[in-house]
Parts: C-alpha cells; sequence; structure tokens
C-alpha cells in the first residue's frame, strides 16, 4: 500500500462519524441520481407491460399510430381480415381499446380498457389469480390491486366506458403507477361506443419461423392506412414515450444530484483536511513535498466517493427491493448506463473535492507542528 | 451564544460549505416543491381559462385530461334544453403523439366548434383552424421542435398545417394544441363524437343549480372546480411518490452536512469545552452552545437555500418553458421550519462527544 493511500485511509478512519457522514452524504446525493433513473426506468418497464406480455408478435394500429399509452387508434373493420390475409400471418385478432376511468363505489381509477374478442387468443390477462380468463357480455375482468383497494371481487359490478359490468376475473401485473389494464367484451366495448365499425389494433401471430420485422413491413405494404410494428419495435417505441418526455426532468436532478454531491464532499475532505493540519505539518518538516500531501488528499476524496458510490447503489437497490412492497405501484429499474453515468459522476466529484483544500495543504507551515494547542 | 458564533466563524470556509450544504438542500425542496405546484397549475391550464363553470363528461369520469371520455349521443342537444343554461361549449379531447427530429411529444388535442368557444385563449401568431386540416399549436413546444407557421405535422393518419401558435398552453407532459371539432370527429372515425360540454349558467343562476338541473343518462355532471381538483389528484397519484422521495433525500443531506460541520467545529473546540466544564459549566450549557451553532449554519443556509430555489426556478424556467416552477409563500414558511429541524437533528450529532467529554481533558499536554 502506497504511503499516500496508508495515510488517506487513516486520516479518513480516524473519525467514524465523519466517515459516516461523507459517505452517507455522497450516497445520498448519488442515490438521488440513481433512484431518480431507476423510477424512470421503471415506468418505463410498466408502461410496456402490456405490448410484451398480450401474446401479438406484430402490432397494426392506425397509420402514424406508434404507442399505445393513453392514445387513440381507430381503423376501420376491414382492416382485420386484411392483415390475416397477409403472408406470413396465422391469426390475426383485433382488440378495441380506450383510457378509460374504472369505478367501484369511491374508488375510481385509470384503466386502459381492452375489448377483447369471445374466445381470442391473445390480447387477453396473462396472469388470472381469480375466476376466469375470459369475459363475456356484460363482463369485466380487472386488476387484483383495484379490486382490494376497491373492497370488490368476483360477481360485484364496476362502472366501464359509462355502462356496468360484473366482474368474471382478477388479474395480475396488470397495475403501474399510473394505470391499470381491464379487459370487456368486444362486443359491449363496441355497444357503449356507439356501435362504430372500427377496431383499435390488430394483434398478429405469426408463422413459425416467420420473421416478426418483415411481416410487419409486409401488412404496411399490403393494408392501406395502417402502421405495422413487431412487438419489440413497438415496446421500444413506448419505451421511447417516456425517456423522450422526461429528458428535461433527468437532466435537471442529474445536475441537482451532482450540485448536492459535490457539496458534500468538498465539504468533508475539506474538514478532514483541516483537521490533519498538524500531520501535514509533522510530514512538511520530516521533508514531504506538497505533490505528495496533494496525493492524500486526492486519494481521501477519492476513497470517501468511492465508498458513498457503493452505498448509494446499494441503498437504492435496497430501496428498488422496499417500494413495491410498500403497495404503491412504483416500481424502480436500476440500470447499467444510469450506475455508469452515475459512477462518472462520482469521479469528478471527487476530483473536484480535492481541489479545495489544496491551498490549505500547501499554506501548512511546518512549523505548525511545533506550536501547542492546535487540536489534530 | 457567542461561543456558538465565534466556534462557528473561526473558519470561513467551512462556515460558508455548511451555509451551501444546507442552501442547497433547502432550495432542492423548495424547488422540488414549486415544481409539483407548477404542474398542478398548467394541469388546469385549459379548464381555467375556458368559460363555463359545469362540466359534463362520461359517466364515471371526473377528470378532464386523464381518460378519454365519450358523451352519449344527444347530450349536447340535452344540455342545450336544459332550464338556466346560458351557453354550452362542446369539446372533443384526445391524446396525441407526434414525432419531431427523433423524439417523441405529446399533444392534448382539442376539438372545438369557433362558433360556440373552446378554442386557444391567447393566440400570439397566426390564425384559429378554419379547415379541418389546420392546427394551432403551444409557441413553446412549436419553438422546441423547430416548427413554424405553415409547417406540417403528422397526426395519426393524415397531415395538419400548423397555422397559428397560442401562449400558457404547455404542459407537463406536452402541451394543448386545438383543431375543429370535426377534424377530431374523423381523425378519431367517430362522426358526432363529443368528450365534455363545458356548461355556462344564464346570469343570476348558480352553476351548483344547473349542475343538478342537468339530467341526461350516461353523463357526469361535474362542477369545474372538482374536475381540476380532480386532475390535481391524479397527477398526484403520478408526481407526488419520486417527488417525495427526492425531498427525503435532500432533507437528510442537509441534516448531514450540518450535523458534520457542528461535530467537526465541536470536536476542534474540545479543549474549551473542557475548560468550561471544568470551571462548572454542565452539559445542558454545552447542549445549547451546539444546538445555537447548528441553528446559525441552518437559518443561513435556508436563505440563502431560498434565493438559490428562486434563481434556479427562474434558470429552469428560461432554459425550458414548459415548466412552471411556482413557489408559493406556505411552502417557503414549512422549508426554514424544516431547516431549523435539520438544525436540532444535526446538533444530536456531535452532543454525545460533548457529553462524554472529561473536564480534566484541559489539563493534558
Amino acid at each position: 500500500m502506497s504511503a499516500a493511500l496508508l495515510l488517506a485511509r487513516r486520516g479518513l478512519g480516524r473519525s467514524r462519524v465523519r466517515l459516516a457522514a461523507s459517505v452517507g452524504g455522497v450516497a445520498l446525493a448519488l442515490s438521488l441520481t440513481l433512484s431518480l433513473d431507476a423510477i424512470y426506468a421503471g415506468v418505463a418497464n410498466q408502461l410496456t407491460s402490456y405490448i410484451d406480455r398480450a401474446g401479438a408478435d406484430v402490432w397494426v394500429a392506425q397509420s402514424g399510430v406508434r404507442n399505445l399509452h393513453m392514445v387513440a387508434s381507430w381503423m376501420p373493420e376491414a382492416v382485420t381480415d386484411e392483415t390475416r390475409a397477409v403472408d406470413g400471418v396465422v391469426e390475426a385478432t383485433p382488440i378495441l381499446y380506450s383510457t378509460d376511468t374504472i369505478t367501484a363505489g369511491a374508488e375510481r381509477s385509470v384503466a386502459y380498457v381492452i375489448g377483447l374478442p369471445a374466445g381470442a387468443p391473445m390480447g387477453g390477462p396473462w396472469e388470472v389469480v381469480e375466476g376466469s380468463a375470459q369475459v363475456g357480455r356484460g363482463e369485466i375482468i380487472v386488476d387484483r390491486g383495484f379490486a382490494q383497494k376497491a373492497g370488490v371481487t368476483l360477481g360485484d359490478s364496476v362502472g366501464v366506458l359509462g355502462g356496468e359490468a360484473r366482474i368474471v376475473g382478477l388479474s395480475a401485473g396488470t397495475a403501474s403507477l399510473i394505470n391499470s389494464v381491464a379487459f370487456v367484451a368486444f362486443d359491449d366495448f363496441r355497444a357503449l361506443r356507439g356501435e362504430a365499425p372500427v377496431v383499435s389494433y390488430v394483434l398478429v401471430h405469426v408463422a413459425p419461423g416467420a420473421s416478426s420485422e418483415s411481416v410487419a413491413s409486409q401488412i404496411e405494404a399490403t393494408v392501406p392506412g395502417v402502421t405495422a410494428l413487431s412487438r419489440e419495435a413497438f415496446s421500444a417505441e413506448e419505451r421511447r414515450l417516456v425517456t423522450d418526455m422526461s429528458a428535461d426532468v433527468i437532466s435537471i436532478m442529474n445536475v441537482v444530484g451532482f450540485v448536492v454531491g459535490l457539496a458534500v464532499v468538498a465539504l468533508t475532505v475539506y474538514v478532514a483536511t483541516l483537521a490533519r493540519r498538524r500531520e501535514y505539518g509533522v510530514l512538511k518538516a520530516l521533508g514531504a513535498r506538497n505533490r505528495v500531501l496533494y496525493r492524500v488528499v486526492l486519494t481521501q476524496a477519492a476513497l470517501s466517493v468511492a465508498a458513498g458510490f457503493t452505498v448509494g447503489l446499494a441503498f437504492t437497490a435496497l430501496l428498488a427491493l422496499a417500494v413495491p412492497r410498500t403497495g404503491s405501484n412504483l416500481e424502480l429499474a436500476l440500470g447499467i448506463a444510469s450506475i455508469a453515468k452515475v459512477a462518472l459522476f462520482a469521479t469528478v466529484i471527487a476530483g473536484l473535492a480535492a481541489v479545495l483544500p489544496i491551498r490549505q495543504v500547501a499554506g501548512v507551515d511546518p512549523a505548525v507542528v511545533f506550536r501547542r494547542g492546535v487540536a489534530a | 451564544m457567542l461561543i456558538a458564533r465565534r466556534n462557528l466563524l473561526r473558519d470561513r470556509t467551512r462556515f460558508l460549505l455548511s451555509v451551501l450544504g444546507v442552501a442547497v438542500s433547502v432550495g432542492l425542496i423548495l424547488l422540488l416543491a414549486g415544481y409539483r405546484s407548477g404542474v398542478y397549475r398548467q394541469s388546469s391550464a385549459y379548464l381555467d381559462n375556458t368559460p363555463g363553470s359545469v362540466v359534463v363528461a362520461e359517466r364515471g369520469i371526473r377528470d378532464f385530461l386523464g381518460t378519454s371520455s365519450v358523451l352519449p349521443g344527444g347530450a349536447e342537444d340535452a344540455v342545450r334544453a336544459t332550464a338556466g343554461v346560458e351557453r354550452v361549449i362542446p369539446v372533443v379531447s384526445q391524446f396525441v403523439i407526434f414525432e419531431r427530429h427523433g423524439r417523441k411529444d405529446g399533444f392534448f388535442l382539442i376539438g372545438y366548434d369557433p362558433r360556440f368557444g373552446g378554442g386557444p385563449w391567447k393566440l400570439v401568431e397566426g390564425r384559429e383552424p378554419t379547415a379541418d386540416d389546420e392546427l394551432v399549436m403551444d409557441r413553446t413546444a412549436a419553438r422546441q421542435h423547430d416548427i413554424v407557421i405553415g409547417d406540417q405535422l403528422e397526426l395519426l393518419d393524415r397531415d395538419a398545417t400548423v397555422v397559428g401558435l397560442s401562449d400558457e398552453t404547455t404542459f407537463w407532459a406536452g402541451s394543448v394544441a386545438f383543431a375543429r371539432i370535426t377534424a377530431l370527429e374523423s381523425l378519431l372515425r367517430s362522426p358526432g363524437l363529443r368528450s365534455f360540454l363545458l356548461v355556462a349558467p344564464e346570469p343570476g343562476i348558480s352553476p351548483e343549480t344547473v349542475r343538478r338541473a342537468i339530467d341526461v343518462p350516461g353523463t357526469e355532471v361535474l362542477l369545474k372546480g372538482d374536475v381540476v381538483a380532480n386532475d390535481a389528484a391524479l397527477m398526484a397519484r403520478v408526481y407526488d411518490a419520486p417527488i417525495g422521495l427526492m425531498v427525503a433525500i435532500a432533507f437528510v443531506v442537509g441534516v448531514l452536512v450540518v450535523g458534520l460541520v457542528i461535530y467537526t467545529a465541536t470536536i476542534e473546540r474540545r479543549r474549551e469545552y473542557g475548560a468550561l466544564k471544568a470551571i462548572g459549566a454542565r452539559n445542558r450549557t454545552l447542549y445549547r452552545v451546539v444546538t445555537a451553532q447548528a441553528a446559525i449554519a441552518a437559518t443561513g443556509g435556508a436563505i440563502v437555500g431560498v434565493g438559490l430555489a428562486y434563481g434556479a426556478g427562474a434558470a429552469l424556467m428560461a432554459w425550458r418553458p414548459q415548466f412552471l416552477v411556482s413557489i408559493e409563500t406556505s411552502m417557503v414558511v414549512v422549508v426554514l421550519a424544516s431547516s431549523l429541524l435539520m438544525a436540532v437533528l444535526a446538533a444530536l450529532v456531535p452532543a454525545r462527544s460533548v457529553a462524554t467529554l472529561e473536564p480534566a481533558e484541559v489539563f493534558r499536554g
């Protein structure tokens, strides 16, 4: 171990409280950035869960529609048959879709309402924990969390699309921070929306061995007025909705996390240096150059930032585990890119923080060691 | 108090850093709170600026922004025929996502009928749409996407020309845009579609009276103020958890910074505290010195932090005009109080080391 490292470690380790405050401060500041990134990544995950789990290989929407969240997509009914006739398509299921408020008692909640044809091979709930996975006329499948909050169960009535439906199934994994997913009969949806001969999306199964991308382009080329995307592409478009629309908020938080982290590390390194003035004086009296002392200070900053980064990462990971257990639909997803970004932040912070006490170190008079009364 | 001040001010840099630490933390909390209330204020912009004090929506729907309301056919005529109703503004609203320069953005597209109102209330450039393929969009959103009047925008499966730019229509998740109501009917393949009706009562008749008088099956009739509150509650569900988390972290950082500074200042002056004890000072007196130090640092930090929040808020709004940071006086009071709480918590850190101090320390070499 180099002398600088040893001195830096001893300097830091001497006061436990100071070390804890410094590491804790850095950890929290970095968590600020990490957890915000994780929140948005979590929201993006939740947002795409219906697209990812509905079972379709290709999604067909009204031309120009490349998203699901809160948007409208309305195509003439004939699109389903036209899609079914395209090479490589083995199954095409139309769904109706709207963002609506579902109500039960005093509980009201925003939901993607999906109108599902009888016996639909895709587009339905992927995990039914109670009751049926099929909806008939006058029936609805709602998320288990909504039912629990509203205090309703199988057989109870729910307000949806301006009408009423009876719960026949409870699904899991269908709730996000923003909304849940509810499933009603296709014909009910259509009746409540004025019987217009339209569909929202057509979900497609492609033939075994066929590529979803090429079938999607084939559909776009053959069927007029539609946009067709493979599940992966559609899901990526939906993720971009979150990243594009939250980009500004995230960059603001990044700046804030960075500044707070910098302030905390600068303060602790400065304070630590100040407190070790006598020792630095001894070192100088023994002939150590300023360069060596700088290195000690820089190492101290690097050590506390590294420890802070580790703790911050652990804290955010813990938060990611704990938050979903609180019953809120908030999900935190830690990504490699965001960890790398914050690690870079930490490195820059350590470098900048070490600059501050340099004058202090350079200004130490070797004679200080011979004076009495300077507390260590 | 004197000892506290002397202890703190002995090292100016350290004192400044501690004030800065609190300031950053307080400023951050205030900025987040201001951002949150700005989000709420923006969310009601359309309803606040459009006439009418009663809102008619699809049954079960009580907010304006979160969902796609569809009124039963004939609802508009029925409401118009209701006694006490002076004016009915029909609107179709739909969230639409568009893409420009590889970046997605969202519109709350409002379809309105110029005969009845409900269009842009502050048109700063151009004119209102006169054809179905025309559009008025928010000025800030247009600037961000390099859109000028005359440009074409892809809206679902057709193109629309931007003919006007409006102000005060920027939004937390996009902006409000305006088109003719017939344009939305055809875009959504729903002839005659009405999402909401904004109703103004005749002079001398209260909104509540009209609200009770309107009786159309399949609809929800609400006071506009309630719809605005419901929109805010909807937003709170999405925003409050992340913002709460950030505020909590900022608060703890503030406590840590003050705690650390006071602790170091205390440790450095151990000999002095020892001397005080040796001449008979009680622990209580020493605690008071420590707490006073924390309070001075926290108060200084809080004052700087409030200024910081206002400055950062103004800078943020200049940089990204779609954000509204609206810092309310009540928040400032809460944050100042919380900085004092920070000080008290922070003072706990060095309190123990003061209490365990041996008076004999002073006599040691």
